[in-house]
């Protein structure tokens, strides 16, 4: 019974700290220690310290900062502009035109950056002036941009699926190769929603002008084929074993550098906002890991990882009912945290669940990004759509109402994953170990 | 007195940040540096033993200078969904967030010292094969955790006496 009232003080403390807005990582070490004091003997200042240093200065980590900075630098170039003057040509005889370009162009930029709002305002910077300029309607234009930025915590390289990696040390090229292949197929499935579309309703769709020739169209790309190529390398050295995660990272470093001076837009000054925006970034991501570090800490000691994990072992759930209850669970978390503070918050409790379960990590890994995902284009909190206010002015209402169809569209992705896990865990089994 | 200090200390405080800030970045780049020679050295046949280990200590330390940092940039996250509720009394709600999180981060950098000071004390050295003494990495955690905690009470004071705080998201525009 005084395990139970302590249980209940320590969630108590956990949900005053967070819910009454003290930042995401102190509020984690603050639970930590109450945990600790109430649970052991132990002195936890010391433990906490410990836990705390030992994760921060981890080697898998600076895979962080390094694709953060990859991400900042080629936020910074022109690249936005060529996106849609690179693509649109191809895009416009697929039906539904040139709503496309904001899938394709998400996608892309996803594989350079880790994180959905500069994916969000690199791609729509460009889109949405020139989409509303041709007359696309305006719920197509806002609804497919936020449902296909949510790709940047999919594809990799990806902040979601590092702080994940590091959290439950697990390899994070696995999982990073486990990502590209169901981040493709959503979105496939999200350009097939946009090619339905234009079906059911043919009179919304405008008629698209000159057609170019294929040489003219490749002419018009060709600023994208580096980025194309930077890509490829990135991924693929990581496939063939040839680089960890954290040297990929340094390549993809290096190549963005090159390719922004190629285009004239990298001098003294994008190159260190580039790198001051990329340290404040991993900072902030670091005190979340550091808190979280020494939450897990005490999170073994109250006891409440192992009881859960046998409770649910009790009621003899299935893993796909386990699993749905676990897409709801996250999805009502995210209505309240950011998708990385919800994976670390709760891995201490969920790991040893699913791995009870039987359900393979690498997999889980994928299947959280999509779940996590979701919560970024819900309301109250969805990012996506603070981050597509800012720039188009609209009610955070109406840019969740048109973005409900990606909503449902990825719900649909978690069934197809679990009906094909292969789908996640086909490239990190035949990856090369180095 | 206090006309004559008060911008001082201002201005010497938001130095302090920002060369902590810059401070981390400088330690990106080395940590960028570090991993690309370690590649070259490894097609080149040559080892770097200790590269990892190094590349990791840089890690820690541009996470730990950078907070205070971060912070008067409003990139640390948190739950304003309670917050945005307050309204007039959200002066009320942003002292208790600063008192809490500067009680927090106090104790948090209390102990990175006592465990930078015993790793001096007990000469602890790295595991690894660059078997470096442990102290000098760790100073980062310490000293960096102490600028973050005297950014909070600044924070804290002012939010306490002019009612404003600089860790207001930017990037985003928010409901405020």
């Amino acid at each position: 019974m005084e395990q139970l009232y302590l249980t209940l003080i320590f969630l108590f403390v956990l949900f005053l700290l967070l819910g009454t807005g003290v930042w995401v990582g102190l509020a984690l070490f603050g639970v930590a220690f109450v945990g600790l004091e109430l649970f052991t003997s132990r002195p936890a200042g010391d433990a906490m310290i410990t836990t705390i240093w030992t994760s921060s200065s981890s080697w898998s980590l600076t895979a962080l900062p390094l694709f953060i900075w990859m991400g900042e630098i080629l936020f910074r170039t022109r690249l936005s502009e060529d996106m849609f003057r690179g693509l649109s040509p191809w895009m416009a005889r697929l039906p539904g035109g040139l709503v496309h370009t904001n899938i394709v162009g998400c996608t892309i930029f996803a594989a350079v950056s880790g994180s959905s709002a500069a994916t969000l305002t690199t791609v729509g910077k460009m889109a949405i002036p020139e989409l509303r300029k041709r007359n696309y309607p305006e719920y197509m234009i806002i609804g497919t941009l936020t449902g296909a930025a949510t790709l940047g915590l999919m594809i990799p390289p990806s902040l979601t699926l590092i702080v994940y990696g590091v959290t439950i040390n697990e390899s994070i090229t696995k999982l990073f190769l486990a990502g590209v292949i169901p981040g493709l197929i959503l979105a496939l499935m999200f350009m097939a929603y946009v090619a339905l579309w234009s079906v059911v309703r043919r009179s919304e769709v405008p008629e698209i002008g000159n057609r170019l020739s294929f040489m003219a169209k490749v002419r018009e790309s060709k600023f994208l084929i580096p980025v194309l190529l930077l890509i490829i390398v990135v991924i693929g050295s990581m496939y063939l074993g040839l680089a960890t995660a954290t040297e990929a990272a340094a390549f993809g470093v290096v190549g963005s550098l090159v390719l922004a001076a190629s285009q004239g837009s990298l001098d003294r000054k994008t190159f260190i906002e580039s790198l001051l925006g990329a340290t404040r970034t991993s900072a902030m991501i670091a005190m979340i890991l550091g808190g979280a570090a020494a939450l897990s800490l005490s999170m073994g000691f109250t006891g409440l990882p192992r009881a859960l994990a046998n409770w649910i072992d009790e009621l003899g759930l299935t893993p796909f009912s386990l699993l749905i209850a676990l897409m709801i669970f996250y999805i009502i978390l995210g209505c309240f945290l950011d998708g990385i503070s919800s994976v670390v918050l709760t891995m201490a409790i969920v790991e040893p669940m699913i791995r009870q379960a039987g359900i393979d990590v690498i997999w889980f890994g994928i299947f959280i990004v999509v779940v996590v995902e979701m919560a970024q284009i819900t309301p109250p909190i969805g990012f996506n759509l603070f981050v597509m206010q800012g720039i188009t002015g609209h009610e955070m209402n109406y840019i969740a109402k048109t973005a409900i169809p990606m909503f449902a569209i990825m719900v649909l992705m978690v069934f197809v994953l679990i009906l094909f896990p292969d789908l996640a865990t086909y490239l990190p089994e035949t990856m090369r170990e180095r | 007195m206090l006309d004559v200090l008060g911008p001082k200390i201002r201005k010497g405080l938001d130095t302090l940040y920002l060369t902590a800030g810059y401070l981390a970045a400088l330690f990106l780049v080395v940590i960028l540096l570090l991993i690309l020679i370690q590649m070259m050295a490894r097609w080149t046949g040559e080892m770097f033993t200790g590269a990892p280990d190094y590349a990791g200590y840089f890690m820690a330390g541009a996470s730990f200078f950078a907070f205070a940092y971060a912070l008067n940039n409003g990139n640390h996250i948190r739950v304003t969904l309670l917050l945005g509720t307050l309204g007039k009394y959200r002066r009320i709600g942003e002292i208790w967030c600063f008192a809490m999180a500067t009680v927090l981060a106090a104790y948090w950098a209390r102990y990175a010292i006592k465990a930078t000071y015993w790793s001096y004390k007990l000469g602890d050295v790295s595991q690894g094969q660059d078997a470096t003494p442990l102290w000098i990495p760790q100073l980062s955690m310490a000293v960096g955790s102490v600028i973050f905690t005297i950014a909070l009470f600044d924070n804290l004071v002012r939010v306490i006496w002019f009612g404003t705080h600089s860790a207001q998201a930017q990037i985003v525009s928010e409901e405020e």
